[in-house]
């Protein structure tokens, strides 16, 4: 036999990249050639046992990692949001009790606990999120080519919506107040987008501790007039608005997540 | 990896304050292929150098470059990014991880977004750090030594052309860290190691170079041999304490060895790389 099938084109065949006309061609040298035959045997069968290996050692992903996944969340997308500190069972069976006793209140007695809680349950998961002290991987996250802005985003993403199917199902108990029990949402996301904004200045917990009590000093203010002023028609408008702008001024500053800074004195 | 006596590092005139406090003042270093040691007492300011290095910080002034990209420019920081391998000092770890899961997830920061090259590549380097059996395993439940593998492992991650290793082999048993010892000889082939360090053995095996800090200065930068040298004719024994002495203490034998300016007459001993060391820092 004058020639025999290359290592490229007989990979090829043996992982099915190989196109038609060169497939007969390899189909008929290899009916002719056992040297052929052998290589192609012995690389298939390594390979295989390499893809086997491979899926062998995979980690079967936990419940927060199937979730995800079956939500539509791309495979590396959601490890890695596996690692949210408010992703975790006890973070998120604390959020629910705490909804479920804030509905009990509100259903025997007044709304206030409730419409005032629920917008700093986001606000608290991202404050656990991401920052050094908090988040263990912290150093290793930041130094990493991976864009720290948008693993923040995508960690307080899905902590939003966390916190809005829980706090939704929470709602859905108090249907005797109507639509305006559903108004935690816009202060929930104008909140947490401000929080974000003003975490490179501050860090997160102390921007959220910010965002926090400016929304406690809010809502307690304005609690003996006949609606809470955010769960007012222009109170949400209002919520929209600064959402939209806090957004904007966030993908302005982006880049501030990204950029290195001393840490804070406790951390070094 | 990129087998090359390229320049890793060139930083000039590094300086970063916390408030008042100076942890580094002009500090100039530059890191080529093979192992450098940087020794100095806590507080010195390798932590901080270190950080700098690795991009989790931002000097205050000075001019870095790695692989000669600015990593205080965005480009520049995600190029330098891509070819550094970081162990941090106080290396932390999502406890409901294990070994394996840990690393993958370090592997996707990093880049690696195809799955079966990722995992690959993942085995390979717990491998390399001998904890392939374990892969399995919760790092909570892991020794101290092995969760210090974990991120040895995640720093090999992409197989990076500079490698930061902040005190690696704190809180090892002696055979650990002749593995570690071992490893690290291995990977300063065909790459730039830093080895921040207390183990003064670590520095004489294992490095091509060193650097002194103390009070946030760069004291001394030579080889092992000559921070050895500096304290050639400084070192004495005697059987009594010498209150003059820089450093003075018992050895197992009884008699006191000294460090220091010698007085007339003195039995002079052969000095180590430590004699050399503790000759150059502040002891006070």
């Amino acid at each position: 036999m004058s020639w025999h099938v290359g290592d490229p084109d007989l990979a090829a065949y043996a992982d099915g990249s190989l196109p038609a006309p060169g497939v007969w061609s390899v189909e008929a040298h290899l009916a002719a050639c056992e040297g052929c035959r052998e290589r192609l045997t012995f690389d298939a069968v390594d390979a295989g046992w390499e893809r086997l290996d491979a899926e062998l050692d995979a980690p079967r992903p936990g419940l927060v990692e199937r979730a995800l996944s079956f939500g539509g969340v791309p495979a590396t997308t959601a490890r890695l949001l596996t690692a949210t500190p408010a992703l975790r069972g006890s973070w998120l069976v604390s959020v629910t009790l705490t909804l479920l006793l804030a509905a009990v209140l509100a259903h025997y007695a007044q709304p206030l606990v409730f419409l005032a809680l629920t917008p700093l349950l986001p606000v608290l998961g991202v404050a656990v999120s991401f920052g050094p002290g908090i988040d263990p991987t912290h150093e290793v996250t930041v130094v990493a080519p991976y864009s720290t802005f948008r693993l923040l985003l995508l960690r307080c993403a899905t902590v939003l919506a966390a916190n809005t199917l829980l706090t939704a199902a929470a709602s859905l108990a108090l249907a005797e107040y109507g639509v305006r029990i559903a108004g935690w949402f816009l202060p929930s996301l104008a909140l947490t987008i401000l929080t974000l904004l003003i975490t490179p200045r501050l860090g997160a917990v102390p921007a959220a501790t910010v965002v926090g009590l400016g929304w406690l000093s809010l809502v307690l203010g304005t609690r003996h007039s006949t609606s809470l002023l955010p769960y007012t028609a222009a109170g949400q408008v209002a919520m929209a608005v600064a959402a939209a702008l806090a957004a904007v001024a966030l993908g302005f500053q982006m880049s501030a997540f990204d950029r290195t800074r001393p840490l804070p004195r406790r951390f070094r | 990896m990129t087998l090359s006596t390229e320049v890793a590092v060139r930083a000039t005139g590094l300086s970063l304050r916390y408030g008042r406090a100076v942890a580094l003042d002009d500090v100039s270093i530059t890191l080529g292929t093979g192992v450098t040691g940087l020794l100095g007492p806590n507080g010195a300011g390798k932590t901080s150098l270190l950080r700098i290095l690795a991009t989790a910080l931002a000097p205050n002034a000075g001019e870095l470059r790695i692989f000669g990209e600015d990593p205080l420019t965005g480009p520049g920081r995600l190029a330098a990014r891509r070819r550094i391998g970081y162990l941090p000092q106080d290396p932390g770890f999502h406890r409901s991880f294990t070994a394996f899961e840990f690393v993958d997830y370090v592997a996707i920061l990093k880049e690696l977004t195809d799955r079966r090259a990722r995992h690959a590549e993942v085995r390979r380097v717990l491998d390399a750090v001998g904890l392939n059996d374990r892969r399995g395993d919760k790092i909570r439940t892991l020794s101290g030594g092995s969760k210090q593998r974990v991120a040895l492992a995640a720093a090999l991650v992409g197989d990076p052309s500079l490698l930061i290793l902040d005190e690696p082999t704190v809180g090892l048993d002696p055979e650990q860290r002749f593995r570690f010892r071992e490893l690290f000889a291995d990977l300063g082939e065909g790459r730039a190691v830093l080895l921040s360090t207390h183990q003064t053995e670590d520095v004489t095996s294992l490095c091509r170079e060193v650097v002194v800090l103390d009070h946030g200065g760069a004291r001394f930068r030579g080889t092992p041999a000559e921070l050895t040298a500096l304290a050639n004719g400084r070192v004495w024994t005697s059987d009594a304490r010498e209150p003059g002495a820089a450093a003075s203490w018992r050895t197992g034998t009884g008699s006191f060895r000294h460090v220091g300016t010698p007085p007339d007459g003195a039995e002079l001993l052969a000095p180590t790389l430590e004699d050399g060391y503790l000759t150059l820092v502040d002891l006070s």
